[in-house]
C-alpha cells in the first residue's frame, strides 16, 4: 500500500508540474462552459416560446441531462490525454526501471498510477460542479439527481481510466497510447447506436447494448441508483485495472 | 551474494545470451567487460528483475529475482544504461520518491535521503530540476537512486559512459569507497575501467562468458608481452628493414610509413628497446615517440576468442 501511496503521489504531482493538468482542466471547463452557455440560451428561448405554442417549458434537470450527455464526448478526448503518458512515457524515458526494481508488484503500480489519474479527474469534475451550481442559485432543479449524475460521470471517467492505462501500459508512444484510448472509448460510446446494424437482433443486439456505457449512464442521469449499472462501471474498471496488471507482469518475461 | 546460473535469453532468432554463469562474492566489485551488444545490460536487466529469462536463474543476496522479486528487489540497486530518471522531479523528492517505493522505514527515510544526498556530493543541486540537471549530476542522481536504501548488492551498468575526465575520476572514486560495504556489479566497455576499479573481470562475447579471474590473471593468460609503437621522423621504409634485423615480433607500419609497430616478449627483456632505439638514432631516422600501447579491449577480445 504504501508503494501505491507513493506512486499515486508522484505522478499526481507530475500532472500539475508540467502544462498536462492545466490544459486538461482548461480543456475540460472551456468545452463544457460552451455547452452550457449554449443549453442556458436554448432553454431562456424555450421557456418563454413553450407556453405561447401550448407546450410544456423545459425543465431544469433536462438542461443538466443535456449537459452531462455532452460531457461523455469531452471525456472521450480528456481521458485519452490524461492516461496516454502514465506507462508509455516511463517506458520511452526508461524511468519504468526505477519501478520494475523496487520491491513493489505490478499491482501496486497500476493501482498508484489509477489513484493519480483518479485524483487527478475528480478535481477536474469538481471544478466542473461551477455550472450545476449555477442553477442551483439561480432556480431550482433536483439536486439529487446532480449528486447521481456526478456519481454516474465518476464511475464512468474510472472505466475509461482504466481503460486508458491499458492501452497506455502496451506501448511506448504516447500518441498512440492516445489514440486508440480514443478509438476504444469512442466505440464503447456508439456501440449502442451500432448495435442493431452489427448483429442481427436478438441475443447479440443486447450483448452489444450491454456493453456499451451510454445506457447504463443514463440511469444514473435520471436519477436512479441501481446496483447493476453500478456494478457495470465496476466490473469494467476492475476487469481493465487487471489487465493492466497482466500486461505489465508480462512484460517482465519478455 | 550474486549468483547467475545457465542464463540463455533470444530475441526471436538472435541469442542474446548463452548459458551464462557467474558468481560475486560479498563486497567485491566486479567489472562485467564486453563490447556493445554483447550482452551485458541483458544480463543485468535479467539480475535485477526487469526482463525474463528463457531459461537459468539469478540469484541476489541469496533470494531469486523470479521466485522471491520482492526480497531480493529490496537488497538490490540498479543503475540502468540509461538513468530512470523523472526530468520533471526535484532531486530531493526524486530521491525521497525512490526511497519511498523501496519501502524503507518511514522514519529513516530523511536521514537514508540526507546521507545519499551528501555522499554523493549533490547537496548543491538537491533543490533543482533534474532535466536542468548536467549529464554528470544526473547520472549521479542515478546513482542516489540505486543507493538510497542501502542495498547489499549494486549493479552498475555503464556508470561513467559519456562522462567528461573528472567526473569519470570522481565516480570511480565513489565506486572504490563503497567496496566493502555493498556488493557490486559494475559493466564497462573500457577495459582500464574495470582494471582500475574491480577485484574481479568477467568478459563476456556475443552472449558467451568468454573468461573471468583477477586483471593479473586475465593479463597472464592473454599474452606474455608488450606491444609498442615507433614514429619515425623519416625514410619509415629503410627503418623497417633496419629494425627488422633486430629480430622483433610482429613488427609492421601503420597507415603512414613512419608509424611502427612492434611487439616484445617478455623475456627478452627491457634491452631490445635500447636497441630499437639505437637503431634508429643510428641510421639516421629520427626518434620521435616510442610508447607502449595499452591494450584495448579489441586486443583483449582478439586474443581472448582467437
Amino acid at each position: 500500500m504504501r508503494g501505491v501511496i507513493a506512486i499515486a503521489r508522484r505522478d499526481l504531482r507530475a500532472y500539475f508540474s508540467s502544462p498536462r493538468a492545466a490544459a486538461i482542466f482548461w480543456f475540460f471547463l472551456i468545452f463544457m462552459g460552451f455547452f452550457f452557455n449554449n443549453f442556458i440560451h436554448m432553454f431562456m428561448q424555450m421557456t418563454t416560446q413553450a407556453p405561447m405554442m401550448g407546450g410544456q417549458a423545459p425543465t431544469l434537470e433536462q438542461l443538466l441531462k443535456a449537459l452531462f450527455y455532452n460531457l461523455h464526448f469531452i471525456l472521450l478526448l480528456v481521458v485519452p490525454a490524461v492516461t496516454m503518458a502514465s506507462f508509455s512515457e516511463e517506458k520511452r524515458n526508461q524511468s519504468i526501471r526505477l519501478l520494475q526494481t523496487a520491491p513493489c508488484t505490478a499491482l501496486e503500480i497500476v493501482l498508484g498510477k489509477f489513484f493519480a489519474a483518479g485524483a487527478l479527474m475528480g478535481l477536474v469534475l469538481l471544478a466542473s460542479a461551477v455550472y450545476p451550481l449555477f442553477t442551483i442559485t439561480h432556480g431550482n432543479p433536483d439536486k439529487m439527481i446532480i449528486l447521481s449524475s456526478y456519481l454516474g460521470l465518476f464511475l464512468l471517467v474510472s472505466s475509461q481510466l482504466a481503460f486508458g492505462l491499458w492501452v497506455s501500459s502496451m506501448t511506448s508512444n504516447q500518441f498512440m497510447a492516445f489514440l486508440f484510448t480514443m478509438f476504444g472509448l469512442f466505440l464503447l460510446l456508439i456501440l449502442n447506436w451500432m448495435a442493431p446494424n452489427l448483429s442481427g437482433g436478438g441475443m447479440t443486439e443486447s450483448v452489444m447494448k450491454y456493453i456499451a456505457s451510454s445506457d447504463h449512464l443514463d440511469a444514473f442521469f435520471k436519477g436512479t441508483l441501481s446496483v447493476a449499472h453500478t456494478a457495470y462501471f465496476l466490473v469494467f474498471t476492475g476487469m481493465f485495472l487487471f489487465f493492466t496488471n497482466v500486461t505489465l507482469d508480462s512484460q517482465r518475461w519478455r | 551474494m550474486i549468483e547467475v546460473s545457465g542464463l540463455s535469453k533470444n530475441y526471436g532468432d538472435l541469442a542474446a545470451l548463452s548459458n551464462v554463469s557467474f558468481t560475486v562474492e560479498k563486497g567485491q566489485i566486479v567489472g562485467f567487460l564486453g563490447a556493445n551488444g554483447a550482452g551485458k545490460s541483458t544480463t543485468m536487466d535479467i539480475l535485477c528483475g526487469c526482463i525474463g529469462a528463457d531459461s537459468g536463474a539469478a540469484k541476489v543476496a541469496g533470494y531469486d529475482i523470479t521466485e522471491h522479486p520482492l526480497e531480493a528487489k529490496k537488497r538490490l540497486g540498479y543503475l540502468p544504461d540509461v538513468a530512470p530518471l523523472h526530468l520533471d522531479m526535484i532531486v530531493d523528492e526524486y530521491v525521497t520518491y525512490a526511497a519511498e517505493i523501496r519501502k524503507i522505514d518511514r522514519s529513516s527515510i530523511k536521514s537514508r535521503v540526507d546521507s545519499t544526498i551528501d555522499k554523493l556530493a549533490l547537496g548543491d543541486v538537491r533543490k533543482r530540476l533534474i532535466g536542468n540537471l548536467s549529464k554528470g549530476y544526473r547520472q549521479r542522481v542515478g546513482l542516489a537512486q540505486a543507493m538510497v536504501h542501502d542495498p547489499e548488492v549494486l549493479v552498475l551498468d555503464e556508470p561513467t559512459e559519456g562522462l567528461d575526465p573528472t567526473q569519470i575520476a570522481e565516480i570511480r572514486k565513489l565506486v572504490r569507497s563503497l567496496a566493502g560495504q555493498h556488493t557490486i556489479l559494475l559493466s564497462s566497455h573500457i577495459l582500464s575501467e574495470v582494471q582500475n576499479t574491480c577485484d574481479k573481470i568477467i568478459i563476456i562475447n556475443r552472449g558467451k562468458i568468454v573468461t573471468q579471474g583477477t586483471y593479473e590473471q586475465l593479463a597472464a593468460s592473454m599474452e606474455s608481452g608488450h606491444i609498442y609503437k615507433l614514429k619515425v621522423a623519416r625514410n619509415g621504409a629503410n627503418a623497417m628493414t633496419t629494425l627488422g634485423r633486430l629480430g622483433l615480433q610482429n613488427l609492421k607500419a601503420g597507415a603512414n610509413p613512419e608509424d611502427i609497430e612492434f611487439a616484445v616478449a617478455a623475456s627478452s627483456g627491457d634491452q631490445i628497446l635500447d636497441d630499437v632505439a639505437k637503431a634508429v638514432v643510428d641510421g639516421g631516422f629520427g626518434i620521435r615517440g616510442l610508447s607502449l600501447k595499452t591494450k584495448s579491449l579489441e586486443d583483449v577480445f582478439l586474443q581472448l576468442t582467437k
